[in-house]
């Protein structure tokens, strides 16, 4: 496991470049722009470049003798969950302190406890999207994940969009929803985030266990 | 150590079917054309491929169920994959140091300045050569009992293959009791440094035998037609239409030495084993 998480950590950093550029402009964004854009920004590009090792283990057949060094299958799904999620993570502690410093600079108050909500809201997003796109990237590669990530995303906004016309059609009122679901204790949503983010990630893993197990190389 | 049994594995027309057993201690040499099966046989001794029946045990245990720490006694090099072009050596070391508890570092640092592999560059701007060379390098860093070698010289020039099969000569003498399984299909690489050689063609082994009897007992065996119509064919183990008449393989050089001292008899090579055996008639 450490000799995985040693690869994916020095993988990370040969993109000095493209890492660089992305941190400069995540402190421009986070100074010049007054909204969390920053927060979303930076989790989401750290966890889409940590998830990008898996396409530096594919290339050039590389999985072949990554599978031969002394790591099952299994730990290997493990430590890019771990590894994702981590990198997430630290992306997003990044710019959180990019943003209070930017409202520190701006003399801005930083109300930590109203704005508490919307900066941890990111997390279980980019906790789900890592365990959704894990397994897809184990399963089809780089290129065939693209188009497999494209028609989630299709099928998401289809599910959306039949479900609001669904629901327009049906009895229940929309805006009573959102303003029960306003009134729910932020303690409660966190809570709610928290089961679904564990039963997200446990379904993910179990399938990336099976693919990468099916798997031949 | 290695034992393979009535392993079988279908992919299209093509169907492995191969039984062979690597003892300790032993040097085993796997021979044949492109698509034989070698590296298939090699896949699925390192588990990379799930066999459709039969099994393949390491040290007793089954392939598939072997554990990271198991899987440390096993150094790999395999033709067409290795660490990612973008690391170099230095982050190679790094990785190894924290993926192997016997990772040898000051061994593997004085067998890359001695092969002249720098440190800093990255590896997908090594040559063909180099790729190579630090493939085996990094095989025989951590003291594995046993090395699985998939073509460890194949793309290189003499020069590069005479020191990548010198690295390997190297480590067996000082670790006496490792096993090699290697492939290749230039055989004549395997010749001083195989004790038994496989040879494998259409997905089955045709011949199973002491290097040192196909050279010493092993030989072509050169005639007219006339010559050959009157042969005693017993020991011929393929005949094949040449210009000048025929070249027959034979198994035991000896009793054609003795009753036949017109024809020409030529030392039997790895060389001559396949293409005797898998192009004769």
């Amino acid at each position: 496991m450490r000799g995985l998480i040693t690869k994916d950590f020095l993988l990370i950093f040969k993109r000095k470049q493209t890492l660089i550029i992305f941190a400069v402009l995540a402190l421009v964004m986070g100074f010049a722009m007054d909204g969390t854009f920053i927060i979303g920004y930076l989790t989401m590009l750290t966890a889409i470049v940590s998830i990008s090792t898996i396409s530096y283990d594919e290339f050039e057949n590389g999985f072949s003798f990554l599978m031969t060094l002394p790591v099952s299958r299994k730990t290997y799904v493990i430590e890019k969950y771990l590894f994702c999620s981590f990198m997430g993570f630290a992306g997003w502690c990044v710019s959180v302190v990019i943003y209070m410093i930017g409202k520190l600079i701006k003399q801005i108050p930083v109300g930590l406890i109203d704005e508490l909500p919307m900066l941890f809201a990111i997390l279980p997003v980019m906790l789900v999207f890592t365990s959704a796109i894990i397994p897809l990237q184990l399963k089809f590669g780089v290129e065939k994940s693209r188009i497999a990530i494209f028609a989630i995303y299709g099928g998401m906004a289809l599910v959306v969009f039949l479900a609001s016309k669904l629901l327009s059609k049906s009895s229940i009122d929309v805006s009573e929803l959102v303003t029960g679901l306003n009134a729910l204790s932020p303690a409660l949503v966190l809570m709610l985030f928290l089961i679904l983010w564990l039963a997200v990630t446990a379904v993910s893993y179990l399938i990336s266990v099976k693919i990468m197990e099916k798997k031949e190389f | 150590m290695v034992i393979v049994d009535q392993l079988t594995k279908n992919y299209g027309d093509f169907h492995l079917d191969v039984s062979f057993e690597i003892p300790d201690g032993t040097v085993s040499g796997i021979v044949g054309k492109n698509g034989a099966g070698k590296s298939t046989t090699i896949k699925a001794v390192l588990g990379l491929i799930r066999p459709d029946s039969g099994h393949v045990a390491i040290n007793g245990k089954d392939v598939s169920k072997l554990t990271g720490a198991e899987k440390e006694s096993i150094g790999v090099a395999l033709s067409d994959s290795g660490f990612s072009g973008y690391l170099n050596i230095e982050d190679v070391i790094c990785i190894l140091k924290n993926m192997y508890s016997s990772f040898d570092e000051p061994y593997f640092r004085k067998c890359c300045a001695s092969q002249k592999l720098p440190l800093k560059k990255q590896i997908k701007e090594f040559s063909t050569g180099m790729k190579a060379k630090l493939r085996v390098l990094v095989a025989i860093s951590h003291k594995a009992e046993l090395l699985v070698m998939d073509e460890p010289t194949a793309g290189l020039d003499i020069e590069a293959r005479n020191e990548i099969l010198d690295l390997l000569r190297q480590y067996l003498t000082e670790n006496e009791h490792c096993s090699i399984i290697i492939t290749s299909h230039i055989s004549s690489d395997l010749e001083g440094l195989c004790d038994d050689i496989y040879l494998i063609h259409d997905g089955k082994i045709l011949i199973h035998e002491d290097t040192d009897s196909i050279l010493g007992k092993y030989a072509v065996l050169k005639m007219d037609a006339p010559t050959f119509e009157s042969l005693d064919k017993t020991y011929i183990l393929r005949a094949k239409k040449e210009l000048f008449g025929y070249a027959c393989f034979t198994n035991e050089r000896q009793f054609y030495a003795e009753n036949y001292p017109n024809i020409v008899i030529e030392s039997g090579s790895i060389d001559d084993l396949i293409l005797m055996m898998t192009g004769g008639k």
